[in-house]
C-alpha cells in the first residue's frame, strides 16, 4: 500500500491547483445538521466531519436529467451525446463508494452504458473516512464501511491537522504531488488511521442488522409471498418515490424528448424514475404491473435485497439510511424491514 | 472514453405500405434505408421512434425472411407513439433500435408439433413464428392455431386467417368472446377451444402470447393435456423503455423483460411471482 501524509495547510494549495482542470465538490454544511457536496472554491468550508449528504453523489454520474441524443427531424437522423465534464468529488465516504462501484457494473453489464461510463472515466474519487455516523445509517452491518477499489485516493484524517493518504490510482497519486513532492506516510501515522478506522467502526455498530448481511436475499426471498407483511409495512405509502430520489444504488430512468418549435430538431434525454411512482411498470392500455402501492414497496426491498445480490453478489443496499430520512410516512427503513423478516422467519423455527 | 457510438442512436427505415386491419390496429410494413435485412428472430421486439413524440417497443410481426429485407409491425393505436404511427404516409420515416430481447428457439422445435393460443394482440407476436414455421412447413409437424378475440370488430389479419384455414397442413379454431349477429363461429374465452383439438402432448410445443389475464388459464388448460413446462413458451409484455437491460421499467421480479424476455420457457418464470 502506497499512502503520503498530506497536513492541512497543503490541501487549498492542492485544490487549487486540481481546480483549474476539474470540476471540484466537497462536502459543504448547507443548513444546520444537513451536508450537501456542492462545488468548491476557497471561499467554501469543507465539512471534513459530515455525517451523510443528503442527496446521493450518483447525480454528478447519472445526472437527474442527461442528454442521449440530438435528432434531426427533417433528415431523420440522430447523433450520440456523451457530455463529460472532469469532475473531482473530493470526501466521498465509503459506503458511497461502494454504491458507485455497484453502479459501474450495472452500468457496463450487458450492454455497457456510453453515457454513464464517459461520465465515470472523467471522475476522480477521493474517499473520505467518516468521523461521525448519520443517525439513520447502517452501512457497518451491510458490508459497506471499508471499501478495497472504486477510489482514486483515501483520506483519513489522523489528526486535527493530518491526513493519512492512501493511493487508489496512479491518477490519483500524481494529483497528490501535482505541487512537488510529498511526505511518505509513516507506519505511526498508518496505524492512526487503522485506529481511526476502528473507531468509526465501533461507533456504526451501534445501529445495524441484526444478522449478517449475507443472509439477506435469503430471507427476504421467503417472505414475498407474504401479502400481509407487505400490505402492513406499505400501508400509509403515499407512492411519492422519495425513497428512490435519494436512493445511491438506484438508478431506473425514464426517456422522454422534446422538439423544437420549428418541429426541425430536438432531443431525447433520460431523466431519474422511480419504481415507488404508481405508473412505472404500467403497459399500453393501462394495464398495470405493479399498481398496488405494497406491490411497489415489495419490488424495492426485493431490489435491494436480492435481485441485485443475484447479479453482483452484494446487497443493492448500502446502509445510508438516506430514505429513512427522506419518507415522507417514514415508512421505508431497511434495516426495519429486513430485520422484521428476520425475526419472523426465526420465530418460525 | 470518448465514442461515437451510442446504443440509444435510432436507425432511419422507411413506411413502405400500411393496411387498416380493424378500427385501431394497422399493419405497417418498413424497410430500413441502409437497405439491410432487419436480421430479427421470431419474437424479439424493436424499439420505434417517432422524433419529437416519443419511442416505444414493438413485437416484429413478419417471419425472418431471405428473399426481401422489409418488415412488418402490427399497432394498435393507444398511446401518442402509436397514434404517431398511424398519421404517417406511405414514404415517412422513423427511427428503430434493436431487434432487442429473446426469441422462439426454433430449432428446437424441428420435427416436432406446434400449438399457437394467440389471444387478441397476441397474435402480433405469434404471427411471426408461425409465418416462419408456414414457410419452412416440411421441418415442423402437426400445426395448430387457436385465435381468441374480445368480439368480433376486433380481430385482426382476418383475410390472412381465412387464407391459412383453407390449408390442410394446419388447424386453425377462432373464438370470440362476445359475437355479434354475423358470428358463427365458436363463442367463449380462448380455453373453450382447447377440448375441440386433438394434440399429441408427447411430441407438441406451445406459444401462447395474449393479455395478461390469460396466461394462466391456458397454461392450465395445457397442463391438463400433459404437455410439460418446459415446451410452453409465452412472450411478456413489459414497458421496455431503453431494451439494454437498465432503465427498470421491464422488471419481473429480478429478470428484465427486455433482456432475458419478452420470450420466456415457463420453466423459467413458473416461481416468480410477478410474471404471469
Amino acid at each position: 500500500m502506497i499512502a503520503y501524509t498530506i497536513y492541512l495547510p497543503q490541501i487549498k494549495g492542492l485544490l487549487k491547483k486540481w481546480a483549474l482542470e476539474l470540476n471540484i465538490y466537497v462536502p459543504t454544511m448547507v443548513e444546520k445538521g444537513f451536508f450537501e457536496f456542492r462545488p468548491w472554491n476557497d471561499q467554501v468550508e469543507i465539512a471534513w466531519d459530515y455525517d451523510l449528504c443528503y442527496t446521493t453523489l450518483k447525480k454528478f454520474i447519472l445526472p437527474p436529467r442527461e442528454n442521449i441524443i440530438f435528432f434531426d427531424m427533417k433528415k431523420y437522423s440522430a447523433s450520440p451525446v456523451t457530455e463529460a465534464p472532469k469532475q473531482l468529488l473530493f470526501g466521498v465516504h465509503p459506503y458511497d463508494i461502494k454504491a458507485i462501484n455497484q453502479l459501474d457494473q450495472l452500468m457496463e453489464m450487458d450492454s455497457p452504458d456510453v453515457n454513464y461510463q464517459a461520465r465515470r472515466d472523467n471522475t476522480i474519487i477521493f474517499g473520505l473516512e467518516p468521523v461521525h455516523v448519520a443517525e439513520t445509517a447502517f452501512w457497518s452491518s451491510m458490508n459497506a464501511s471499508k471499501v478495497d477499489l472504486g477510489y482514486d485516493l483515501y483520506w483519513t484524517r489522523i489528526s486535527p491537522g493530518a491526513f493519512f493518504v492512501q493511493v487508489g490510482s496512479a491518477r490519483g497519486e500524481e494529483m497528490l504531488k501535482v505541487e512537488g513532492p510529498v511526505e511518505k506516510s509513516n507506519f505511526t501515522q498508518k496505524e492512526a488511521a487503522r485506529r481511526a478506522h476502528l473507531k468509526i467502526l465501533a461507533e456504526a455498530e451501534k445501529q445495524t442488522l441484526k444478522f449478517d448481511w449475507s443472509r439477506t436475499p435469503e430471507l427476504v426471498n421467503k417472505f414475498f409471498n407474504n401479502r400481509t407483511f407487505w400490505r402492513e409495512k406499505a400501508k400509509t405509502c403515499l407512492s411519492c418515490g422519495s425513497c428512490n430520489l435519494v436512493c445511491p444504488t438506484c438508478y431506473c430512468f425514464d426517456i422522454q424528448e422534446e422538439a423544437d418549435d420549428l418541429l426541425q430538431k430536438g432531443r431525447r434525454y433520460r431523466q431519474w424514475d422511480g419504481c415507488m411512482l404508481r405508473g412505472f411498470a404500467e403497459i399500453a392500455g393501462g394495464h398495470n404491473f405493479r399498481d398496488n402501492a405494497w406491490e411497489r414497496y415489495r419490488h424495492r426491498y426485493m431490489r435491494k435485497g436480492k435481485y441485485i445480490f443475484d447479479k453482483l453478489g452484494e446487497l443493492g443496499c448500502i446502509g445510508c439510511g438516506r430514505c429513512v430520512k427522506a419518507c415522507t410516512a417514514g415508512i421505508a427503513n431497511p434495516r426495519k424491514v429486513y430485520n422484521e423478516i428476520w425475526e419472523a422467519i426465526k420465530n418460525e423455527i | 472514453m470518448k465514442s461515437d457510438f451510442s446504443p440509444y442512436v435510432p436507425r432511419s427505415a422507411t413506411l413502405v405500405s400500411k393496411q387498416e386491419l380493424n378500427e385501431l390496429v394497422t399493419l405497417f410494413e418498413f424497410a430500413q434505408d441502409s437497405g439491410k435485412p432487419l436480421a430479427h428472430r421470431p419474437g424479439q421486439f424493436i424499439q420505434v421512434s417517432v422524433y419529437g413524440v416519443g419511442e416505444a417497443p414493438f413485437s416484429v410481426s413478419s417471419p425472418p425472411r431471405t428473399d426481401h429485407n422489409n418488415f412488418e409491425l402490427a399497432v394498435r393505436r393507444t398511446g401518442s407513439v402509436t397514434n404517431a404511427l398511424h398519421a404517417l404516409e406511405v414514404g415517412a420515416k422513423i427511427g428503430i433500435r434493436g431487434p432487442y430481447g429473446s426469441y422462439f428457439p426454433m430449432q428446437k422445435f424441428v420435427g416436432q408439433d406446434f400449438l399457437f393460443v394467440a389471444g387478441g394482440l397476441g397474435y402480433i407476436p405469434i404471427r411471426s413464428v408461425l409465418h416462419y414455421m408456414l414457410r419452412h412447413r416440411d421441418e415442423f409437424g402437426h400445426i395448430t392455431l387457436l385465435v381468441g378475440t374480445r368480439n368480433p370488430k376486433e380481430r385482426i389479419f382476418t383475410d390472412q386467417l381465412a387464407e391459412i384455414s383453407k390449408r390442410n397442413d394446419l388447424e386453425v379454431l377462432e373464438t370470440v368472446d362476445t359475437p355479434d349477429h354475423g358470428w358463427k363461429g365458436n363463442v367463449g374465452v380462448i380455453t373453450t377451444l382447447f377440448p375441440k383439438i386433438s394434440i399429441n402432448p408427447e411430441t407438441t410445443n406451445v406459444a401462447t402470447i395474449g393479455p395478461p389475464v390469460m396466461y394462466r388459464f391456458v397454461i392450465q388448460e395445457c397442463s391438463k393435456l400433459g404437455i410439460p413446462q418446459n415446451r410452453i413458451f409465452v412472450s411478456l409484455e413489459r414497458r421496455m423503455k431503453c431494451g439494454l437491460g437498465k432503465c427498470g421499467h421491464c422488471q419481473i421480479n429480478g429478470l428484465n423483460c427486455c433482456l432475458d424476455g419478452p420470450v420466456f420457457c415457463y420453466t423459467d418464470i413458473a416461481g416468480l411471482g410477478e410474471a404471469l
